[in-house]
């Protein structure tokens, strides 16, 4: 939240934009037309059958709902915590959202059978090949990064042209790439290395760019200051460059870690049975293919929303750290 | 840079560990030395192969393949890549075999061989409940689905080719269609449900898996009669003849003693093991 050191007027008290409101809410209904939902059935006794209303029934109950969702953002309004606001939309869209997927008529008895597999079977295998491939990729980074800060054109070139190749292919490609080509040049790699070696090539490829940033944002002048006492590159890196860039590359790493954990899904083409491999064959049999979609994509949010709480778990120390 | 070492190291010993020998003849051998073959097949594909409720392999596919194995003396273990990349060939000892409904054809035995045919499936036409379409051939010039790089694709861009002893004839019935591919022709249905005409007009799918839809709830008919016969195969990697030689008389086993048969019906309720 930035602090800002004028107050306005809150929004939701000037009666003009809560008419405003009220107008652009009651059109889009009106075009949806809830004469159907659950406001027109609640209207039932007062409009009678909701298929008959017609449009007298189409403007009641388009009425009906855009009082109510303003009510409720009036509501919301006059809450004076920031936080309980912001839990309380928060819940409020999750509601929304829960019901919308409830309206699909899923057969939860399915999604309950399979869960424990998608669990064990397919986070499990999703978190390990991102784990393992986002330490790879960190390595690389760091190489890369040097490499492309060096003065020595022959490192120069190599780390641009890698950076700039895998930056430029889908990854997808990659995988298909890496799985298809080494054979041809006579390693045959299985399926869960190969997408290994691919997720860590390409968000190698983007980490030295971060890296790379971290390290250039360190002044120079203390590279300068190291070097008239005499320390070796190895030293100045490991003592005096790195630990005051690590605060600046952990963030977006963190991010990078999460992309991967989605991007992670593109392995499900060559066999593996991670996640998103699960969420496509499991409902095939009985043609559940929405429950398991949804189920997926559920667990697929809960993993990012833990990751993203210990990422901003690990901001706040190094923050702390800093203003020490 | 002292970190470079031992990560190249690793990189380099982790490649070594997992090449597999692929020297052509050798697959028979390795089967028999190690007593396990390693097969692939589709996750997508119920009736044919598809993860059941305890999470495992089954289907008619799957069956076939265990017998093979059985018949072999290896223990078997499933592999799933996608479709393409199984019909790309050049397995390098990836997987031994392939046992998942695939139809043989002249471009494909230039990378792939097929020893036997162990079953042959006819290949339908799928329209939306509410479509008016009553005969194949009413559907030219329409929207039609089907799952990429196969039979069923190659038909409606009139470039089939079946070249396997006992298929029966066919002719192309729908002219100039708009072809929507999709990852497996199961997606297409997918699509088809939603409405006669919303996103496809059609969908050109194996009989047993539109049928298979139907029964749960899919709101689709089947039009006409079935466009072709397709004749399925079980698939090895060129170059070992023995395992050739091997498999074709396994099959051709399982096809005399009515074993073929036996899995047939159990899986589809018909026969489709014989030609008809």
């Amino acid at each position: 939240m930035i602090q800002d050191t004028v107050t306005e007027d809150i929004i939701m008290r000037k009666p003009k934009f809560i008419a405003f409101l009220f107008t652009t809410i009651f059109i889009c209904f009106f075009i949806f037309d809830p004469s159907q939902s659950i406001v027109g059935h609640l209207l039932e006794p007062a409009l009678g059958d909701p298929e008959k209303s017609g449009f007298y029934g189409r403007c009641v109950t388009a009425s009906m709902s855009a009082v109510l969702l303003v009510l409720n953002l009036l509501a919301i309004s006059w809450i004076p915590n920031f936080r309980l606001q912001v839990i309380t939309v928060w819940l409020q869209l999750l509601i929304l959202f829960l019901s919308f997927f409830y309206s699909f008529d899923l057969s939860f008895e399915f999604i309950r059978s399979k869960i424990w597999f998608m669990v064990t079977q397919g986070i499990f295998t999703t978190l390990y090949v991102s784990a393992i491939s986002i330490v790879i990729a960190s390595f690389i980074a760091i190489i890369g990064a040097v490499a492309k800060m060096s003065s020595n054109g022959f490192a120069y070139a190599i780390a641009s042209f890698y950076t700039s190749f895998f930056r430029g292919l889908p990854l997808l490609m990659q995988v298909y790439l890496i799985y298809l080509g080494f054979p041809q040049i006579g390693y045959v790699i299985d399926a869960v290395p190969a997408g290994i070696i691919a997720l860590s090539l390409c968000y190698g490829a983007y980490m030295t760019e971060i890296f790379r940033a971290g390290i250039m944002s360190i002044d120079h002048g203390q590279w300068e200051g190291s070097r008239a006492l005499g320390f070796k590159f190895g030293l100045i890196m490991r003592k005096i460059i790195l630990p005051q860039s690590i605060p600046l590359i952990i963030p977006p790493t963190g991010n990078q870690f999460i992309a991967m954990l989605k991007d992670s899904s593109l392995v499900s083409v060559i066999g593996v049975w991670e996640l998103m491999f699960l969420a496509r064959t499991l409902g095939n049999k009985t043609f559940n293919h929405m429950e398991m979609l949804i189920t997926a994509a559920m667990l697929y949010w809960m993993m990012t929303m833990v990751l993203e709480l210990i990422q901003s778990r690990i901001e706040r120390k190094y923050k702390k750290q800093q203003s020490r | 840079m002292k970190l470079l070492k031992p990560l190249l190291g690793t990189l380099l010993i982790a490649g070594l560990l997992s090449v597999n020998s692929a020297n052509a003849g050798a697959v028979l051998d390795k089967i028999m030395s190690s007593k396990t073959i390693k097969i692939a097949t589709d996750a997508n594909w119920p009736p044919q192969s598809f993860i059941n409720d305890d999470n495992k392999m089954d289907g008619f596919d799957v069956d076939v393949a265990r017998e093979i194995a059985k018949r072999l003396g290896a223990e078997v273990e499933f592999i799933t890549p996608n479709w393409d990349v199984i019909t790309a060939g050049n397995w390098y000892g990836r997987w031994d075999m392939h046992v998942g409904s695939m139809t043989p054809t002249k471009q494909r035995a230039k990378v792939l061989s097929f020893p036997a045919v162990y079953y042959y499936t006819p290949a339908s036409v799928a329209v939306h409940k509410s479509s008016k379409v009553s005969q194949v051939s009413a559907l030219s010039g329409m929207k039609i689905g089907t799952g990429t790089g196969t039979t069923f694709e190659l038909y409606l861009n009139h470039d089939l080719v079946i070249d396997a002893e006992g298929a029966p004839a066919f002719s192309y019935e729908i002219d100039n269609p708009v072809v929507k591919s999709y990852e497996t022709s199961v997606v297409a249905l997918d699509d088809l449900r939603l409405g006669n005409g919303v996103r496809l007009d059609g969908v050109v799918s194996s009989l047993p898996t539109i049928l298979e839809a139907i029964n749960n709830g899919y709101p689709l008919k089947v039009v006409g009669t079935p466009v072709f016969y397709e004749p399925l195969a079980v698939t090895v990697d060129l170059g070992d003849n023995e395992l050739n030689a091997k498999v074709a008389s396994i099959v051709a086993a399982m096809r005399t003693d009515g074993t073929l048969t036996t899995i047939s019906k159990k899986w589809y309720g018909v026969d489709y093991a014989t030609v008809k």
